[in-house]
C-alpha cells in the first residue's frame, strides 16, 4: 500500500490508465517553467468517472463536435486582417523544421498567403537527420529562417543543473522553445505569432481548448529576478554565484508584459483552426519542405519522425519515465491511438515492447554534454523514482508496479 | 523472351491497406480485397500481401482476411508478415498463399529458411529484404517494418539466403519506398547478380521508371504500391508502355 | 449461387499444397467440391484433382502416409479423369528425381527432372507467365478446348516432367532456350505442370473444361 509521503511530485496516489489510449493519469499537464522548483506539485491530465482521459475526450470533441469549416473560415479571417501588404513578413512561426512546423509554416505561406517568419530556438544537441531537416525546410519548403542559438555554455549549466534538481534536462529547450515566437514577434514588431499543436490535444484542460490563443502567462510576464527560477534554482542565486551574468540570462526570460500589449502580441494555435494529424503533418512535410524520417525507430519507441532533431530528446523522455511512468513509446502511442492511427491493443504492445528501453546511443554525448558522471547520472536517475511507481526487486532491478495491459483498468 | 512480371504490392495493417513513406506513417489507402480485386482485373501478374506491422506488434497475419482475399483473385499471391515457423507458412498456404514471404525471422534465424524449403520447396519460400543505403554501393538491411537495424549488409544476406535455398527475392528500397521518385538504381544494379528471380520494389513514379529500371538493371519482375494506390498509372498503362518498348510483358 | 452437377469432384488433400484457391477456382466455374484425404471417398469420386506445391519425395510421402497410393493407382484405371496440377502432375510419372531418385505413382511411364542449362538470364525456378504450344494433337474438347496457342499461364517450378512416350506431351513451352512439356495427356488423364487456378481467366477457362470432361 502506498501513502501520500510514498508519492514524489504531488502525482495521485493510485496509478489509472485511460480505457481509450495508453496514457496513465501520472501525466503532468503544461507546467510555467520559470516558476518550475522541485517541490512543485504538478497539475496532472484529468480523467473523467468513465476512466477516459482528457486528451481522448478532446479528440472525441474534435472529431466530432467542431465544425471545422467555421474553424478555418476563422483563420482566413485571422489572415486576412493581419496579412502584410508590403512585402514585411505577417506572422511569426516557431519551429525546427520538424513535420509539425514544417506543416504549419509551409501551409501559412502557400495555402493562405502569409509572409511567415520561422523562428528556431536550437536543440542542445543537432542530430543529423534534425540538422538535414531543419536546412531543406528552408531550402525545399522555400521560407526564411532566423535560427537561435543561446549561449552554448550556459545552456549546458542550466541543462545540467535541471537535471540535478528537477530531473529535467530538457527544461532549457523548452523555456526557450514557449519564448523565442513571442520574443522575436516583439523584436521585428510582428503581431502574429502561429504555433503548431493544441495543449488540449495532449490533456491541457479542456476549458483551455475553445480559444485560439496562448495565455500570455505562459510567456508575457513581469518577473523578478528572486521569482524566476532556472533549472530550480533561483536567477537572483545564479547571478550571486557569478556562473552567469545579466545578459545570459535574456534567452530564458519572458517578455515583459507591458512591450507584449504594446505591439499586440496574441500566440495562436494552428491546432484549433486547423484539425491536427501528426501523420498527415508528416505526409505533408514529406511532400513540400523535403522533410525525411529517421532510418531507424528513435530508441523508447517504434516512431521514426517524432521529435528527431535533438540529442537530449531521448533524456527528456527517459526522465518523464522515471518521474512519471510514462516513456516516450506511450506519449507516441496515445497520440496515434487517438488520431486512430492504431488500436488501443497495438498501442499497448508497442509501449511493453519500447517503453522503458534506455536510450544508448546519445548516453555518452549526454554525459559530456552535461559534465555529469554516470555514477550521478544513476544516483539522480534512481533518486528521482516515485515509490509509488517503481518498486526494487530482490536482484536489484527496478520495474514498474504498474504497466499498461489490454486489459487494464484499475 | 522471359516474360517481365508487374506486381502491385499490398501492405496490410489490421482490416486495411496502407501505404507509408520510408516505411513510416501508415496511411489507410483501401481495403484489401477491394484493392487486389481491382488489381487482377487490371491485369497484375501477381499480388504481393504483407502485414506490414506483424512483426512489429508481435503478433500474426488475419488468415481470415488473407482466405478472403485470395478468394477473389486466381493469379498468384505472395504472402508475409510476421511468419516466424513451419506451422505460420502452412498456415498461409492453407489460406491461399502461392509464396511466402520472411524477412524479420529469417534475419534472426538463417537456419530457418533451409528448414522452410526443404519442407514446402523453393518455389514457395521468398526472402523479403528492407535495404537501407548506408553507403555508396552498401546497404543495411532492417526488419520490423523498416523500424530496426540489423547490422547486416543487405546484398551479403541475399546471397547468404539463396545459398540456403530461398526460390525467390522481394527487394525494398528504404530510401524510395512511398517516395515516388524513382527506383533505388543502384541497388537494383547490385542484386542484378543474385540467382534465383528478384523482384524489385520501393519509388515507382510513371510507366518510364518501370523501363528504366528494366533496361539498366533487368531484374525478373517489378513491384509497386503508391503508384497504383494513388492511382498515378495503372497497371494497364504500365504494361502497354512496356509492351510498346519492346519489353515482354502479359497482355489480356 | 453455383449450380450443383451430380458428378463428385475430389481435391486430394495431402498436406503439403494450397487447395483454398484451387477449391475456390472451381467453385468460381459453377462446381462443387469436396477435398479429401480419405481413400475411400477417393475411390467413389467421378473425378479427382490432384494439386501439389513442393518437393516430390514430401509430396510421395503425404501420399503413402494417407494411403493414398493405391487408390490414386486404381482410379487411374477406371479412366475416370484425373488433373494432376504442377506437383501433382510431376508425381503421376513414375520417378522424381529431385534432391534424390524417389518414385512416383507410375500412371505416366517417364521421370522428373531438373531444367538443363538454359540461356542467360533465365533462372530456376521457373517463376511466372508463359505461352503453351501445342504439339500437333488438336485441343477441341480437351482440356485446351478454346484456348488459344501462346496463351500465358502461370508457371512455378525448378523441376520439368519428361513421359518417356512423346505422344503424351500435349503442349509444351519454351523456357531460357528450352522447350519443355507444359501438359501431359494420357486419355482423360491430364497433368498440368502450370497453375490453371492461378492462370486468370485463361485458367478459369483450362479448369471449365476439365468440369466438361468430367460431365461428359
Amino acid at each position: 500500500m502506498t501513502n501520500k509521503s510514498k508519492t514524489k511530485y504531488g502525482l495521485p496516489e493510485k496509478v489509472i490508465f485511460c480505457k481509450k489510449c495508453v496514457i496513465s493519469n501520472q501525466r503532468p499537464s503544461s507546467t510555467v517553467e520559470f516558476k518550475h522548483v522541485k517541490k512543485e506539485r504538478k497539475e496532472t491530465i484529468a480523467f473523467g468517472k468513465d476512466g477516459i482521459c482528457a486528451a481522448c475526450r478532446y479528440a472525441e470533441y474534435k472529431d466530432s463536435k467542431i465544425n471545422w469549416r467555421a474553424r478555418e473560415k476563422e483563420l482566413i479571417k485571422l489572415c486576412d486582417k493581419y496579412r502584410g501588404k508590403d512585402g514585411y513578413y505577417d506572422c511569426v512561426v516557431p519551429g525546427s523544421g520538424g513535420k509539425d512546423s514544417a506543416y504549419a509554416a509551409h501551409i501559412l505561406k502557400y495555402k493562405y498567403k502569409m509572409s511567415p517568419l520561422t523562428v528556431t530556438w536550437a536543440p542542445h544537441l543537432y542530430t543529423d537527420i534534425g540538422w538535414k531537416n531543419f536546412t531543406n525546410w528552408s531550402h525545399v519548403g522555400g521560407l526564411d529562417n532566423i535560427l537561435f542559438t543561446p549561449n552554448g555554455i550556459v545552456h549546458r549549466l542550466l541543462t545540467r543543473l535541471a537535471f540535478e534538481n528537477l530531473l529535467h534536462p530538457f527544461q532549457p529547450f523548452i523555456i526557450g522553445q514557449k519564448y523565442t515566437g513571442p520574443k522575436f514577434a516583439l523584436l521585428y514588431k510582428i503581431p502574429l505569432v502561429f504555433y503548431g499543436e493544441y495543449g488540449a490535444e495532449y490533456g491541457n484542460k479542456i476549458k483551455e481548448n475553445e480559444i485560439p490563443t496562448m495565455n500570455s502567462k505562459f510567456y508575457a510576464h513581469n518577473v523578478t529576478l528572486d521569482k524566476l527560477f532556472l533549472g530550480g534554482v533561483s536567477a537572483k542565486s545564479l547571478l550571486a554565484s557569478k556562473k552567469i551574468s545579466l545578459n545570459d540570462l535574456n534567452p530564458y526570460l519572458p517578455i515583459p508584459k507591458k512591450e507584449a500589449e504594446k505591439i499586440g502580441i496574441q500566440v495562436h494555435c494552428l491546432g484549433y483552426y486547423l484539425k491536427w494529424d501528426p501523420q498527415e503533418c508528416y505526409y505533408y512535410a514529406s511532400q513540400n519542405t523535403g522533410f525525411q524520417a529517421n532510418t531507424e525507430r528513435t530508441e523508447g519507441s517504434y516512431s521514426k519522425y517524432s521529435s528527431i532533431d535533438d540529442k537530449v530528446d531521448a533524456f527528456h523522455y527517459y526522465t518523464t519515465l522515471i518521474k512519471f511512468g510514462i516513456g516516450r513509446a506511450t506519449y507516441d502511442a496515445a497520440q496515434e491511438i487517438r488520431s486512430r492511427k492504431i488500436t488501443r491493443e497495438e498501442g499497448v504492445t508497442l509501449v511493453k515492447r519500447y517503453d522503458t528501453e534506455f536510450p544508448n546511443k546519445y548516453f555518452q554525448e549526454f554525459l559530456d554534454y552535461t559534465g555529469i558522471s554516470k555514477e550521478k547520472f544513476w544516483k539522480l536517475i534512481n533518486t528521482g523514482r516515485s515509490p509509488h511507481l517503481w518498486e526494487k526487486t530482490n536482484s536489484g532491478e527496478w520495474h514498474l508496479r504498474h504497466r499498461v495491459s489490454s486489459s487494464n483498468n484499475e | 523472351m522471359k516474360n517481365i512480371r508487374i506486381i502491385p504490392r499490398l501492405d496490410i495493417k489490421g482490416p486495411n491497406v496502407v501505404k507509408g513513406i520510408h516505411t513510416e506513417g501508415l496511411r489507410v489507402v483501401g481495403e484489401p480485397i477491394k484493392l487486389a480485386e481491382k488489381y487482377y482485373r487490371d491485369g497484375a501478374d501477381e499480388i504481393v500481401y504483407m502485414d506490414i506491422v506483424a512483426s512489429l506488434y508481435q503478433r500474426n497475419l488475419d488468415f481470415d482476411l488473407l482466405r478472403s482475399v485470395a478468394s477473389e483473385i486466381f493469379i498468384p499471391l505472395t504472402v508475409g508478415g510476421g511468419i516466424r515457423s513451419i506451422h505460420d507458412i502452412n498456415n498461409a498456404l492453407r489460406a491461399g498463399a502461392d509464396k511466402v514471404a520472411i524477412n524479420t525471422y529469417a534475419l534472426g534465424h538463417p537456419e530457418f529458411l533451409k528448414e522452410a524449403v526443404r519442407t514446402f520447396g523453393a518455389q514457395c519460400i521468398v526472402l523479403s529484404v528492407e535495404a537501407k543505403k548506408i553507403n555508396p554501393n552498401s546497404w543495411e538491411a532492417y526488419t520490423d517494418g523498416g523500424r530496426e537495424k540489423t547490422g547486416i549488409n543487405a546484398v551479403d544476406w541475399i546471397h547468404q539466403a539463396v545459398s540456403q535455398g530461398v526460390g525467390e527475392v522481394f527487394i525494398t528500397s528504404i530510401d524510395a519506398d512511398g517516395t515516388r521518385k524513382g527506383f533505388d538504381r543502384e541497388l537494383a544494379q547490385a542484386v542484378s547478380s543474385v540467382a534465383v528471380p528478384v523482384i524489385i520494389h520501393g519509388g515507382a513514379n510513371s510507366p518510364s521508371s518501370f523501363l528504366d529500371i528494366l533496361r539498366d538493371c533487368k531484374p525478373d519482375a517489378v513491384a509497386a504500391s503508391s503508384i497504383f494506390h494513388y492511382g498515378v498509372a495503372t497497371i494497364k498503362q504500365v504494361k502497354k508502355y512496356l509492351a510498346k518498348n519492346n519489353i515482354s510483358v502479359r497482355l489480356k | 449461387m453455383p449450380a450443383h452437377n451430380k458428378k463428385l469432384v475430389a481435391i486430394v488433400d495431402y498436406g503439403v499444397n494450397n487447395l483454398h484457391s484451387l477449391a475456390k477456382a472451381f467453385t468460381r466455374c459453377k462446381c462443387e467440391v469436396i477435398i479429401t484425404e480419405d481413400p475411400a471417398t477417393v475411390a467413389t469420386a467421378d473425378a479427382i484433382v490432384l494439386p501439389g506445391t513442393g518437393a516430390f519425395q514430401a509430396g510421395m510421402n503425404g501420399l503413402k502416409t494417407r494411403g493414398l497410393i493405391d487408390s490414386i493407382r486404381a482410379f487411374a484405371d477406371t479412366e475416370k479423369p484425373i488433373l494432376g496440377i504442377c506437383l501433382g502432375a510431376q508425381l503421376l510419372l513414375n520417378t522424381g528425381n529431385e534432391f534424390g531418385s524417389f518414385p512416383g505413382l507410375g500412371i505416366i511411364d517417364g521421370s522428373v527432372d531438373s531444367f538443363p542449362t538454359l540461356k542467360p538470364g533465365h533462372k530456376v525456378p521457373h517463376f511466372g507467365w508463359n505461352g503453351i504450344l501445342s504439339k500437333g494433337s488438336p485441343w477441341n474438347g480437351s482440356l485446351l478446348d478454346s484456348i488459344r496457342e501462346k496463351s500465358y499461364v502461370y508457371f512455378v517450378h525448378s523441376f520439368i516432367m519428361n513421359p518417356k512416350n512423346k505422344k503424351y506431351i500435349f503442349a509444351t513451352s519454351e523456357y531460357g532456350g528450352y522447350e519443355f512439356c507444359s501438359v501431359m495427356r494420357k486419355n482423360n488423364i491430364y497433368g498440368c505442370q502450370f497453375h490453371p487456378e492461378k492462370s486468370g481467366i485463361v485458367g478459369l477457362k483450362i479448369i471449365k473444361n476439365f468440369i466438361k470432361i468430367i460431365q461428359a
